[in-house]
Formats: C-alpha cells, sequence, structure tokens
C-alpha cells in the first residue's frame, strides 16, 4: 500500500467517524431543544386555556391556526395529563406534518373536558434539515481538503524521500557513481541523506577493499603456485619413479592444474566486475561460436555427441577473449555435462543465442547455477564459469536465461 | 644458446636455470632491476626471460631501455599479471612473447626456443634433428628426406618434443600447448595419448627412429639417441 493511501485512508477514517458522531451528537441535541421549546409553547397554552377556565368558569374561542390547534373534548373522566408527539393536518390542504400534543382536563360547570393542544413541529423538521445538510455540507468539503492537502504533502514535503528512493534503488556497489546530495531544508530528510551518503561511502570502499584484496591474494598466490609448478617440473626429471609415486605425482599436478584455473577465474571475475576489460571491436559472432564448436571436436567425436549447429550472422562490439570466455563456457558445459551419444545443438540469430543439450534428465536449479562456486558434485571445474558468463552478459546488457524442457537443458543469450 | 633470466623468486629462477643448463646452454641470473640493467649493459644474449614485477623496478623499464639502445635480444616476458593491459604494453614495446605465470618449464622453454630460432635463422627457417628435417616456415617434416604428413597438432607436438629432448614432459604441459589454457586440461588427456600414437607411427613408417617414449603415467620424453 502506498503511504498517500494509507494516510489518506487513515486521516479520512478518523475524519469521518468523529463527524458522523459530532452529526449524531449535534441532531440529538438541536431535536431536544427545539422539542423542549415546543413543549413550553404547548404548557403556555395550557396554561391560558385553565387561566381563561378558572376567570370565566366557560371554554375559551378557539383560534385554530397552521400551526396550532386546541379541542375540548367531553369525558365522563379525568383522563391522564400527558405529552406525546403525534401527526397534525394543516388547515388548507391535507398535508400531514408532524407535531406535538398535549393532554389536560378542564372543570367547566361540574363537566370534565379534556383539553388537546397540538403544535406543528414542521418548522421545527425544516431546521433540523438545515442544520444536516450544512454539516454534511463541512464533512465533504473538509475531506475533500485533507485529501488535496496529504496529496500536496506527499508529493511536495515528501518528494526529497522519494528521489532518495529511486537512488537506493539504482545504487550499485560494483558502480563508481555515489549518491548525490539532495536540498532539503527539513532536517530528517537531511540526516536521512547524510546518513545513506555516508553509508553507501561505506559500502563501496568496504567493496573496493574486498575485491582489492581478492586480486592481491590471487596475484600473490601465483608466484608460489610458479614456483610448485617449476619445481615439480624438474623433480620429474630427476629419475626412476614407481606406479605409486606417478600416481601421486599425476594427482599433484592435476591439484596445481585446478588451483591455477580457479586463481585465474577469480581474477577474471574481479576484472570484469572491475569494468578492467574494456577493448572492444566489432566480433563476428557467427565466426566465433563456430570455432569454439571446432575447438571442442575432439571432445564431441570422443563422447559422440552429435553438435548440430544453426548460426546466422551477427557482429557485436565487445572484448573478443571475454566472448571467446563465454562461449568456451556455454558449449564446453553443454559438451562436459553431456551424456554419451548426447545432442547439443547452439542456434545464434541476431536476437539470441541458444546452446541446448541433453544430459541428466533433472532440471538445474536456475538461481543456484550462476552462484560462485556452486557445482555439479562430480565437476572438475571451478564453480565460476557460469558466474563468470553472466558476468560477461551483465557487461555487455545480455541477458543470460537456463531453462529445461523435455530432458534437455538450454542456455539463452538474449542480446 | 645465451640467456639471461631476469626473476626475482629464487626458487623460480633457480628452477628455469636448472631446466636449461645442460645441453651447452649459458643461462645467466639477475634477481632485480639494478643487477639485471648491469648485465644487459654488459653482454648480449640470444634471449632474456623478464619478469615484469620487480622488487626495486618494472621489467618493462629494461625493455624499454633495450629497444631505446636498438638492442635485439630476444625477448620473453613473463608475469603473474596476465592483465591484458600489460601484455599489450609489453608487446607493443617490441617484445617478442609473452607467458603468464604459472607455466610449465617446457612450455618456457619451447617459446624461447621459438624465438631464438627467429633471431638467429632470419627467414631461413630450418629445424634439424637427426634424420628429421623441419621446414618452420612451411611446417613440413621430412625424416630421410621422406615427407610426412603431420595434423597441426602432431606437428605441434614434435616441435614441442625436440625443444624439449631429454626431458619428462607432463601431460598437463602437452595439454595446455596443444589446447591453451582456456581449455579443461583434464578433458584432453586421452586425445594426447592417441595423437602421439599416431605421430610415433608416422615417424616409424618413414624409417624414423623411435623417440617418444611414455615416462612412467606422468608424461613423455623425447630421448635423444
Amino acid at each position: 500500500m502506498k503511504l498517500l493511501t494509507r494516510y489518506n485512508r487513515l486521516t479520512i477514517m478518523v475524519t469521518i467517524m468523529i463527524m458522523v458522531v459530532a452529526a449524531v451528537v449535534y441532531y440529538f441535541t438541536i431535536t431536544l431543544v427545539l422539542s423542549k421549546q415546543v413543549d413550553k409553547a404547548l404548557i403556555v397554552e395550557e396554561n391560558e386555556v385553565q387561566e381563561y377556565v378558572a376567570v370565566n368558569n366557560a371554554l375559551p374561542h378557539i383560534f385554530t391556526t397552521n400551526h396550532q390547534s386546541v379541542t375540548f373534548t367531553k369525558t365522563a373522566n379525568k383522563l391522564p395529563r400527558a405529552i406525546r408527539d403525534t401527526v397534525y393536518q394543516e388547515l388548507k390542504g391535507n398535508e400531514i406534518e408532524p407535531a406535538r400534543v398535549l393532554y389536560t382536563n378542564v372543570q367547566v360547570a361540574g363537566q370534565n373536558y379534556l383539553v388537546t393542544v397540538i403544535q406543528s413541529t414542521v418548522e421545527t423538521e425544516d431546521l433540523l434539515k438545515l442544520i444536516f445538510g450544512i454539516t454534511s455540507g463541512l464533512i465533504f468539503t473538509l475531506l475533500a481538503a485533507l485529501f488535496f492537502i496529504n496529496r500536496f504533502i506527499l508529493s511536495s514535503i515528501w518528494q526529497p524521500f522519494y528521489v532518495f528512493l529511486n537512488q537506493l534503488k539504482g545504487f550499485k556497489v560494483a558502480e563508481n557513481t555515489g549518491i548525490p546530495a539532495i536540498a532539503s531544508n527539513i532536517d530528517e530528510f537531511r540526516e536521512l541523506d547524510s546518513a545513506v551518503s555516508i553509508m553507501a561511502a561505506r559500502v563501496k570502499d568496504d567493496y573496493h577493499t574486498l575485491k582489492t584484496f581478492t586480486e592481491n591474494a590471487s596475484h600473490e598466490l601465483m608466484t608460489p603456485i610458479s614456483i610448485m609448478n617449476s619445481k615439480l617440473d624438474s623433480f620429474v626429471q630427476t629419475g626412476e619413479f614407481t606406479d605409486n609415486q606417478s600416481k601421486i605425482l599425476n594427482d599433484v599436478y592435476g591439484s596445481l592444474n585446478r588451483l591455477t584455473r580457479l586463481n585465474k577465474a577469480m581474477l577474471l571475475l574481479v576484472k570484469i566486475e572491475n569494468g578492467l576489460i574494456n577493448d572492444e571491436k566489432e566480433i563476428n559472432l557467427k565466426k566465433l561460436t563456430a570455432d569454439t564448436i571446432t575447438q571442442f571436436e575432439e571432445l564431441t567425436d570422443n563422447l559422440n555427441i552429435e553438435i548440430s549447429s544453426d548460426l546466422h550472422d551477427h557482429t557485436i562490439k565487445a572484448n573478443l577473449p571475454l566472448m571467446e570466455i563465454l562461449l568456451n563456457n556455454l558449449i564446453g558445459n553443454a559438451i562436459r555435462h553431456n551424456k554419451t551419444d548426447g545432442q547439443v545443438s547452439v542456434s545464434l540469430d541476431k536476437k539470441a543465442l541458444r546452446v541446448i543439450n541433453t544430459g541428466d534428465n533433472k532440471a538445474l536449479i536456475s538461481q543456484d547455477i550462476f552462484q560462485r562456486f556452486h557445482k555439479a558434485s562430480a565437476s572438475e571445474g571451478t564453480g565460476l564459469g557460469l558466474t563468470i558468463s553472466q558476468q560477461i552478459c551483465d557487461n555487455y546488457g545480455f541477458k543470460l536465461s537456463y531453462s529445461f524442457e523435455d530432458g534437455r537443458h538450454q542456455f539463452t543469450i538474449l542480446f | 644458446m645465451k640467456l639471461l633470466v631476469i626473476e626475482d623468486e629464487k626458487a623460480l629462477r633457480e628452477s628455469i636455470g636448472d631446466y636449461f643448463a645442460d645441453e651447452g646452454s649459458i643461462c645467466e641470473m639477475a634477481h632485480d632491476h639494478a643487477s639485471a640493467m648491469v648485465k644487459v649493459n654488459l653482454y648480449r644474449y640470444d634471449c632474456i626471460v623478464l619478469d615484469i614485477n620487480l622488487p626495486d623496478g618494472s621489467g618493462l623499464d629494461i625493455l624499454r631501455h633495450l629497444k631505446k639502445e636498438r638492442l635485439s635480444d630476444g625477448i620473453l616476458i613473463i608475469s603473474a599479471r596476465n592483465s591484458l593491459d600489460d601484455r599489450l604494453t609489453g608487446l607493443d614495446l617490441g617484445a617478442d612473447d609473452y607467458l603468464t605465470k604459472p607455466f610449465h618449464l617446457s612450455e618456457l622453454r619451447s617459446r624461447v626456443a621459438a624465438i631464438v630460432r627467429r633471431k638467429a635463422f632470419d627467414g631461413n627457417n630450418e629445424l634439424s634433428f637427426n634424420e628429421i628435417d623441419i621446414d618452420l616456415l612451411g611446417k613440413e617434416v621430412k625424416i630421410n628426406n621422406t615427407p610426412l604428413k603431420l595434423t597441426r597438432k602432431e606437428y605441434a607436438l614434435l616441435l614441442y618434443f625436440i625443444t624439449n629432448k631429454n626431458k619428462v614432459v607432463s601431460k598437463n604441459a602437452i595439454a595446455e600447448h596443444l589446447w591453451g589454457d582456456s581449455m579443461d586440461v583434464a578433458d584432453n588427456f586421452d586425445f594426447i595419448y592417441s595423437h602421439i600414437k599416431n605421430l610415433r607411427k608416422k615417424m616409424l613408417e618413414a624409417g624414423g627412429h623411435d623417440y617418444i617414449q611414455a615416462a612412467y603415467g606422468l608424461g613423455y620424453k623425447f630421448t635423444a639417441i
């Protein structure tokens, strides 16, 4: 829910509730006051009748008006005095109006009369309607005002907040652009601004330190690896080895080779992330893809894997070694993680490059495979190949994705 | 062959020295920028193996100096930095080749030999070993004047073995040499065997000696008879 919606909903709900309660209280108070007034008028009339009867010992003359009437009815017994709501028929016309009635008794020459005094309350009702109209008008005006004020507050006063939000959304730790300061004369936003700037700078700083460390560590490792490699090369010249010894030496060679590749992969990753590889030129992707497939010829022949390719011309501007690595990774994976007598199909057009292969009949988890050091348990690889591939794609704005359909694994690069 | 190895890591320097020492090559050593400058100013070498990162300066400065003085020593840069910039700068400055650490000694030797051959023969690129004659430009091989039809990889293998004769060359080194380091080495172990089998067969059929021997399951050795 948006802040504006939430805020509007809350204020408007509270306002409506207060207004409704106020209107109800108002209504009952006014009604009470007005009906008290009508009742007072009835009592005044009653008193006048009583006084007249006391003085003249006769019933008074009655003038029935539009709003009031007094009638006398002969009754045998005294009826209890009472004031009630009733209706009143106007003199002219047949309109029935709400009214108040007072029943009382008078005695004229020993005869008991029931006096009925009726007072129309139509004017009171009119007044109430008017009051109700004004009140509801007020409520609506107030609500509209609140709505627009909220809108204004959020769009103008909260503006820096939305700017912050957009900047944070666009914040990339690997990029060199900082978060620009935002001019605001509101203390909270100024504090937020400085807090965000400090945080961004610190995050970038930490990230940079980490990257530098990775790069330095990988570089520093290269020297001891070189020495081990050369010492091993020298050692194997020294004489005869038993089968067991040569197996051990082979394993050492293998591990050393793996260490080297891992280290190179990490260095490459840091370099791509740092945007240090930017020597770009026009690359004929069709030719490069075909060349890559040829490179794997021996491997595919050996495993009896059938490679089919449907390549159309496509030229991109990119760094050649990086594109070689990308194609090597994707096509190499499709062959290595295949099965004997399997198939690989590579298609290229202006929109996409697709590498589809047979293999384990089980989909890979696409959010995991691009993670660093995630690899199949049987894999001899570094676990960085797909991470590097994705990083290369990100670098050039390509989109690398994985899907699994009909027992075939598919990697797609959308250009 | 007269070599100068400029490398600050003692252990690596010694390994390189030992590997090149036999066979009558003279291999001199320098461990920093200053001592290297003294040597390059006093003597000429067939090839200088040059590390870029030296404790008291950059190997690239030595390279610049050599080019400025128009000295024709072959130069092979070895560096732990695989960055494209260093590589391009090095080659732009006139280095003959660039090798990234870590490398196999057999690979270093093969690169050095290629540089020395280019410098020494000036267009007349012929390499002979006993009954084997190799035309390096035409990439043609003759045994007792019988032409040998070799594939690209078999040719590369033969040249690699002759350059590293009497040395055990590991399967890892061969795989990296033939397929480059972008390929997974383990993928290619099986193919090394078949390439070598074919090469031996062709050489024997042409009347050559059987020089190539498997070495304790570690690799192969080209034994000069």
